[in-house]
This record gives C-alpha cells, structure tokens and sequence, in this order.
C-alpha cells in the first residue's frame, strides 16, 4: 500500500462505516437543530437583531456539532482495537491522518450543508447572493476544524476523561478560525463588499495550510506506541 | 544527555537565584512602593505596574521555555527535559493568572472597568487556558512516557497558534471599535524605570528558582516511583519463591 492508498482505503472505511450506521452525522443533524432552537429562546428574535448575532450562532452551532463528529472519529477505533490496526500500517502515519482530516472534513461539511437551509427558512435570511462565498468560508473553516480537531481526536482518544478533554484542548486553538468565520459570514451575510472581509479568508486559509503541515508532522508522536 | 548535565549544574546554584530573587524585589518593592514618586497622570494607581508589568513578562518568558522544553523533549526523550516542561507550565500559569489579576486591579481605576475584549488581554487569555489545558492533560494520563509526548505536541501546537490568535484578536478589535486606551505617549522616566528593572530582574530570578525546585521536585518524584516499582515487584518475586 502506498501513501495515498492509505489516505483512500481511510476514507472509503469512514465513509462506508458512516453509511452503514448513519450514527455520526444523524447525532450531529439532531444535536444542531436543537442549539439552533436553544439559541432562537436565548435571543429575542426580531430581523435587526438577528442581523447581528446570526453568524455568530451558525458558527457556534457548527463546531459543537465539529466536536461530536471529531470525538466520534476515533473513539470509534477503539472497538476491537482497530486504532492498534491503525499503528501498524506499514507507511508513514501521516497517511491515516490525511484520510481521518478527509473523512471529518466530509462530515461536518455535509452537515453544515443539511443545516444552513434551517438556519435560512428560522431566521429569514438572504443569502441568493452570495452562497458561492458562503460555501467558500464553509469549506476553509471546517478543513481548519477538522485540521486541528482530528489530531486532538487521536490524542484524547488515549486517554481518561476524552469527552470532556476535546472540547477544552480543541475550542482555544481554533479561536482564530471562529473569529475569521464569524466575521466573514457576518460580512457575507450584510452585504457587504468583497474586500472589506476578503482578509478574513486570507487568515482561514493561512490557518488551515500552517495547521495541515503542523499537525501532519505531530501526528507522528500521538500515534507511536 | 548534555542538557541533563547543564540541568543538574545549573540546579547548584539555585540558592544565589533565590536570594538574589527576594532582595531584587525587596529592593524592588521598597523602591517602587515608597521610595518613587506618584505618576503625574494615574497618581498611586501607577504602583501596581511594579508588579504587575515583571509578571506578564515572565509569563510570556515561561511560555518560550515551554516550546523550546517541548521541541528538546520530542528530539532527545530526555525525561527531565519533559519535567522542566511540567515545572515550567504549572508556574507560567500562576503567573499568567496574577499577570491578569493585577491587571484587573489596574484596570478598575484607570479604565473604570474590570475587563475589556482588548486584543491584548483576550490573547492572553486564551493563552492561560492553552496553559490550563495542557496541564489537564497531564493529569489524565497514566504512562509517563505518553504523558510527555502528548504534552509535547500540544505545547508545540499551542506555540505555533500563539501568533495567529494574536493577529485575529488584534484585527477583530480593531475593526470593531478604535483602540481606546493606550500607554502610548506616555514616556517612562527614571523614577520609574529603576524600580521596574529591579522587579523584572527580581521576578526572573524569582521564576527560575521556583523552576530549578520544582523541576528537581518531579524529577526526585519520578525516581521514587520507579524505585517503588523495582521494591515491589522484587517483594511479589521474593514472596512467589518456594
């Protein structure tokens, strides 16, 4: 098998084991639209304050849902010890790791797609516009989400208390992601021209190539026993 | 095993650390405390810079030894490499939590408010959880040798965000509202200067003994372990024995 044999058969195994059971991305599905509920009871809806808070709440609502999807990567591993399986792959381990960022990356990428026409039709947003940007930031977020969030996965995944150590490692590390996510959908979502947010793609971009490199190599460490 | 035997050298001296540290920041402290004139603009207020500006530095300083600790560890395994690292993030982040307290107590009546998203402060802030985080996740792990590698890697990750979140907070704040408070303009006079140097260098030292005792502490600790493991399973070898 050579490197990008691994990263494929990696994939094609999430995928097909996602298939199959639909556990992730139905949990993920359902635990979303109930943020998204929470959240419409938390703030008084009206259309100015929606205006204001909105990018905030999709972005929020997704990497809660990104959590659940990251932790469930590689916990699922642990059943009949696969994740030992996974060690012993005869190629370099940043093969598994590349397929792993794939696999989430196409989880959570598909369950921000189910779930943005929910947020559309409750907070009667118009976005006919400028859905090709939106899919742009979308899709830069979550590959620096599901950068960062696969290595943290396999590291918690080791260790006692994984559940709640995830989401305290992983949310201070992606601050950057959310911030530039927020406000590139905020920008987005008003109207706004083009280069008044076009840094904040820079910077998701710039995030997402630097944590690439960074965590291919650190995935070495987590995954050597 | 060089940095092992520059560690245990250094660790000899760690007597003259701690004394120069407590008459560094006596010296410090009087000078600041009593001896300096009140600050033209903040009046009294000015005082708790003394402590609070050598604070924030050392944290900062603790966080670079951490890296660079963390790089060392992954390269050479030394194990008391990865106990300095322990040492050093446990100390950075009391540091780090006085550095805001004081800064809080500043803030109050100079800026009449507790706390604000300034990009400074809300970068340092998310670097004390970094630091809270990785000391957590020291504690859930049984393997020592895993207990540092993943450490380790989370330190380096930790290293290589640092910047990138300073840059978005300071972007993010400053689209958002005009910076509204800033010591620029202001120019240290010596009244100033002197106490403030004599706290820095007090607090380095101040931090570098509290880092030689207790890396030296983990490290003993690690010996007693091992060496009540060896006790015990010669114990269990000895009592299997007809």
């Amino acid at each position: 098998m050579n490197f990008f044999n691994v990263i494929r058969w990696i994939v094609w195994k999430d995928l097909v084991t996602e298939l199959r059971s639909r556990e992730t991305i139905s949990s993920m599905v359902f635990f979303a639209l109930i943020v998204i509920l929470i959240f419409s009871f938390s703030f008084s809806m009206d259309q100015q304050a929606a205006r204001e808070v909105i990018a905030g709440i999709i972005w929020v609502a997704f990497a809660f849902t990104g959590i659940i999807g990251l932790g469930k990567s590689f916990s699922a591993e642990l059943q009949n010890d696969c994740i030992e399986a996974l060690q012993m792959v005869p190629e370099s381990k940043g093969a598994i790791y590349l397929g792993k960022v794939a696999a989430n990356f196409l989880f959570i990428f598909v369950v921000e797609i189910l779930l943005f026409p929910m947020f559309v039709i409750f907070f009667n947003l118009d976005v006919v516009e400028e859905i090709s940007l939106l899919l742009l930031i979308f899709f830069l977020a979550t590959l620096g989400l599901s950068a960062v969030g696969t290595l943290f996965s396999a590291l918690t995944v080791q260790i006692r208390a994984r559940e709640v150590m995830l989401p305290i490692l992983l949310l201070p590390m992606v601050v950057p992601v959310m911030i530039a996510a927020v406000e590139a959908t905020k920008g987005a979502l008003n109207g706004d021209p083009l280069p008044m947010y076009s840094q904040w793609l820079e910077l998701l971009a710039i995030f997402d190539v630097i944590f690439t490199v960074v965590s291919f190599w650190m995935f070495e460490f987590v995954m050597d026993n | 095993m060089i940095i092992h035997r520059v560690i245990r050298k250094v660790q000899r001296f760690q007597g003259w650390f701690g004394g120069g540290a407590a008459l560094c920041i006596i010296a410090g402290l009087y000078i600041g405390l009593i001896g300096s004139p009140p600050d033209y603009y903040q009046g009294e207020v000015v005082r708790i810079m003394y402590v609070h500006v050598p604070l924030a530095h050392t944290s900062l300083f603790a966080y670079i030894v951490l890296s660079i600790g963390s790089m060392w560890y992954l390269w050479k395994r030394d194990p008391i490499v990865d106990n300095m690292c322990h040492a050093v993030a446990a100390i950075g982040a009391i540091f780090t939590t006085l550095a805001l307290a004081t800064g809080m107590i500043w803030g109050k009546p100079t800026w009449n408010t507790w706390w604000t998203w300034d990009a400074r402060l809300t970068s340092y802030t998310i670097m004390l959880m970094i630091l809270i985080g990785y000391l957590m996740l020291r504690t859930f792990i049984d393997d020592s040798e895993k207990e540092a590698r993943y450490a380790a890697v989370l330190a380096i990750l930790g290293l290589v965000d640092l910047p990138i979140i300073h840059f978005s907070v300071e972007w993010w704040r400053t689209l958002h509202q005009p910076q509204s408070i800033s010591m620029r303009g202001v120019s240290i006079s010596s009244g100033i200067l002197i106490p403030l140097m004599c706290m820095s260098i007090g607090m380095s030292l101040l931090f570098s003994y509290m880092l030689m005792v207790r890396t030296q502490l983990l490290y003993l600790d690690r010996l007693l372990h091992a060496k009540k493991g060896r006790l015990m399973s010669q114990f269990h070898m000895s009592k299997t024995d007809p």
